[in-house]
């Protein structure tokens, strides 16, 4: 038996080679999409990072080292938008605190919860240049929702949403909570479906009140929910562009609304620095890889599970 | 066996799904019918002969130029049929055509013909990938064509307006002023004189008397005139004789110029100083072009290619004409727009040179295809004619006799193509420099000195070095780009 085991591991029957032939064959076809789609670009990107190059002239013959990052680091302007950026990211603890709450109403066992859900959701299935053109109608400075609403409520004109330096940034938030609500709400409706009941019966025999429930019960087991949301959302958060170039000309009033994104667009398609670009995207995809690493580090402390 | 297929074909099908996100779809039909297959915002169409010769073509077009020069190969195919096999017509976004080209150029795999713009032609060239048509082309068609466009596709390897040529061109715009009529008759005021534009001080005055608060609510509804920064700005400046580069193209001069200081100022005064302009607010809510086309302004921009949609009672329903930029005082008394243009080119690694020159020939300067663009045959006017005796004969009996809708001061445009005493057409200054970063970095902080949050000597002292920085990395990645 013994014998017969050892040769198995040595020679495979007819049939296992056979079988690993067929797998092999259901591998290729992601394994060659990922080679060719992914890892080649990527290694390409690399490599165009430390050239001159334009799209035009050649890239081997312009290698520069590790300049266009120098470079980089040097721009102003690359530090405003990575500043920009970052401050859009205040959208995502107020998009996750709406979810929350929204989702325990939900989950309370209303009626026409289908409809709120589907009407929460619409957002997140649109098209994102689509739904950009209508906020940009909202925030317009004459003839939006909101200033049409501030000047009826107190008599005087709303802010200039878009154009002025500061208030485009605050618009954005609203704009980019809003988009991302549905995601959390569905996300945490679920893990509050998830919730044994009796969790919460025991609670509420020992005493435990609607604030405690949720401190104690609610809120740690929803933090797998609220670790996924984040980390999506951080990703999501420094890929942002789709917005700036919908809403904004020319990344806003100096500069004041463009993203990493958008400066990586503007340098590799506007100005023709197709190299100095790829290194935009270096820095972005390990800036994106750190948070993302770190946030997975620190997941240990504060996300717990059912087990 | 019957496992073994189907696991086969699943393989096969999950090969091809996973590969169907790069396929660009083409169908092929014989015969005389364009076949046209659309993917995003890309056609391309195809035309067949019985011949052995493939062109491909790639150009960024509208809808109605599009047609036409579809129809302008399909004619040049069937005069050809016995060398042409097909022609590949690709049309796609101007947006696109960049990207497509930057492809189609890492790829090694560049259309026979496709378009240069003149800021371009350089690169173009140092590079290796356009074709001198010395020779390929008849040179009595090309002594026809404006001299503002020629020399923008001609170069030696160090300047343009020298030396070869290398493109023939799909158009020649320029842009010019228009005025509401209809605004000056209900103020009671004479029209502008085509003859002679205005100084900045008759400007401002007649601005005045068109801004106005039409319905007595207290705000102000109607306005002199409105301007789109990134185009409408220039023309004032360059007016006064004001550029912002020295030293061919290598030198940002803003602190040290007194007639780009004075023009600006001027500029940005008639927004933040003298209200004839919608305050900046008031343009992000809705833009001058917007409000033009309601009635609310009295002067705006017309590009060449405006005025098909300026003649149209739908789209605008008053009644206007063109007249000229008004001209500062510190300047030649020129009042000077820019042009604008885009050339065919035949690509450097063709295998059919003349066929391919002929075609261009044939797409750039046909006069059946001019009648077209130009609005003889259509009533819609696209273009200003590449073909000057046409240009200057036909075209403007054509006008005069109403068989084009035109505006009739049309020889506001001629000026500033031709250039004469009072007119003069120049090609901006970022057709000079290898990107426009120095130039988008001064229009991004231009809002705050309309809005008077910032005096322009600061703004000058402010944004200079941010621009010489800008054209200093443009320089060098000029050099670059003709580093092989």
């Amino acid at each position: 038996m013994q014998g017969k085991a050892k040769k198995v591991k040595v020679k495979m029957s007819p049939m296992a080679k056979r079988e690993e032939r067929w797998a092999w064959l259901f591998i290729a076809p992601p394994f060659l999409g990922f080679v060719l789609f992914m890892a080649y670009p990527i290694c390409f990107a690399l490599l165009a990072s430390t050239s001159r190059w334009t799209g035009m002239n050649s890239l081997m013959g312009n290698l520069s080292g590790l300049r266009n990052y120098a470079e980089i680091m040097a721009d102003p302007k690359f530090w405003k938008s990575l500043g920009t950026t970052v401050i859009y990211l205040i959208g995502i603890p107020i998009g996750m605190i709406l979810g929350i709450l929204i989702a325990m109403g939900l989950n309370r066992g209303i009626k026409g919860k289908r409809v709120l859900t589907t009407m929460y959701y619409v957002p997140v299935v649109s098209s994102l240049v689509a739904v950009s053109i209508l906020w940009a109608w909202v925030f317009n400075y004459d003839y939006g929702l909101f200033n049409t609403i501030i000047k009826a409520l107190t008599g005087r004109h709303g802010p200039n949403w878009l154009g002025d330096e500061h208030m485009v940034k605050v618009a954005m938030i609203i704009f980019m909570t809003w988009k991302g609500l549905g995601t959390s709400i569905i996300l945490y409706l679920a893990g509050l479906q998830n919730i044994p009941r009796d969790y919460y019966e025991a609670a509420e025999i020992d005493g435990a009140n609607g604030v405690k429930k949720f401190r104690h019960i609610t809120l740690p087991l929803l933090s797998p929910v609220t670790f996924y949301i984040l980390i999506t959302s951080l990703i999501g958060g420094f890929q942002v562009f789709v917005e700036v170039q919908v809403m904004t000309t020319n990344g806003g009033t100096n500069y004041s609304a463009a993203t990493v994104v958008y400066y990586l667009y503007d340098k590799a398609f506007n100005n023709n620095q197709l190299g100095y670009g790829c290194a935009v995207a270096t820095i972005l995809a390990l800036i994106i890889f750190l948070i993302t690493a770190f946030n997975f580090w620190g997941q240990k402390k504060w996300v717990k599970t059912i087990d | 066996m019957k496992k073994k297929l189907a696991a086969m074909t699943l393989a096969m099908a999950m090969a091809v799904t996973s590969l169907a996100g790069c396929g660009v779809q083409t169908t092929e039909e014989a015969g005389e019918a364009p076949a046209a297959e659309t993917t995003s915002d890309t056609t391309t169409t195809e035309m067949t002969g019985t011949g052995d010769k493939e062109i491909n073509i790639l150009i960024y077009a509208q809808e109605h130029e599009k047609a036409v020069y579809e129809d302008l190969i399909a004619e040049f195919t069937k005069e050809h049929a016995d060398e042409i096999s097909k022609v590949n017509f690709e049309v796609t976004t101007q947006d696109e055509y960049g990207v497509k080209m930057t492809a189609a150029m890492t790829a090694d795999d560049m259309p026979d013909i496709f378009y240069i713009g003149p800021d371009s032609v350089r690169s173009y060239v140092d590079n290796g990938y356009a074709l001198p048509l010395d020779g390929l082309v008849d040179q009595a068609a090309v002594d026809n064509l404006w001299p503002a466009i020629k020399s923008a596709y001609m170069y030696d390897g160090k300047e343009v307006g020298k030396g070869s040529l290398y493109c023939l061109p799909k158009d020649l715009s320029c842009f010019a002023f228009a005025y509401n009529q209809d605004l000056f008759d209900e103020a009671g005021l004479e029209y502008p004189d085509p003859q002679n534009p205005y100084t900045y001080e008759e400007f401002l005055d007649v601005c005045k008397k068109l801004t106005k608060d039409k319905d007595g609510d207290g705000e102000i509804d109607q306005w002199g005139v409105a301007n789109a920064n990134a185009f409408g700005m220039t023309p004032y400046l360059y007016s006064n004789g004001a550029r912002f580069l020295t030293d061919n193209y290598t030198k940002v001069n803003l602190t040290n110029n007194p007639q780009l200081k004075e023009a600006f100022q001027y500029y940005v005064d008639l927004t933040a100083k003298e209200g004839v302009t919608p305050t900046v607010e008031q343009d992000t809510a809705l833009g001058g072009y917007q409000r033009w086309l309601d009635g609310q302004i009295a002067f705006y921009a017309c590009g060449t290619w405006d005025v098909a949609a300026f003649m149209d009672d739908a789209t605008f329903p008053y009644k206007w004409n063109l007249c000229g930029w008004p001209v500062g005082p510190s300047g030649d008394g020129k009042s000077t727009a820019w042009l604008g243009t885009v050339g065919f080119a035949v690509s450097s690694k063709t295998q059919y040179p003349e066929l391919c020159a002929q075609l261009i020939q044939k797409l750039s300067t046909d006069e059946e295809g001019q009648k077209v663009l130009c609005g003889e045959t259509t009533g819609k006017s696209l273009q200003i004619p590449n073909i000057m005796d046409y240009a200057q004969t036909t075209f403007k009996e054509k006008v005069n006799d109403g068989t084009i809708p035109y505006a009739s001061n049309v020889d506001v445009i001629f000026g500033y193509i031709e250039g004469n005493d009072k007119y003069n057409g120049i090609f901006g200054e970022t057709t000079y420099t290898y990107n426009a970063e120095w130039w988008d970095t001064f229009l991004e902080g231009i809002p705050n000195v309309q809005t008077g949050s910032i005096s322009v000597d600061d703004y000058f002292k402010e944004v200079e070095p941010k621009m010489q920085a800008a054209l200093d990395n443009a320089i060098e990645l000029q050099n670059a780009a003709t580093n092989n």
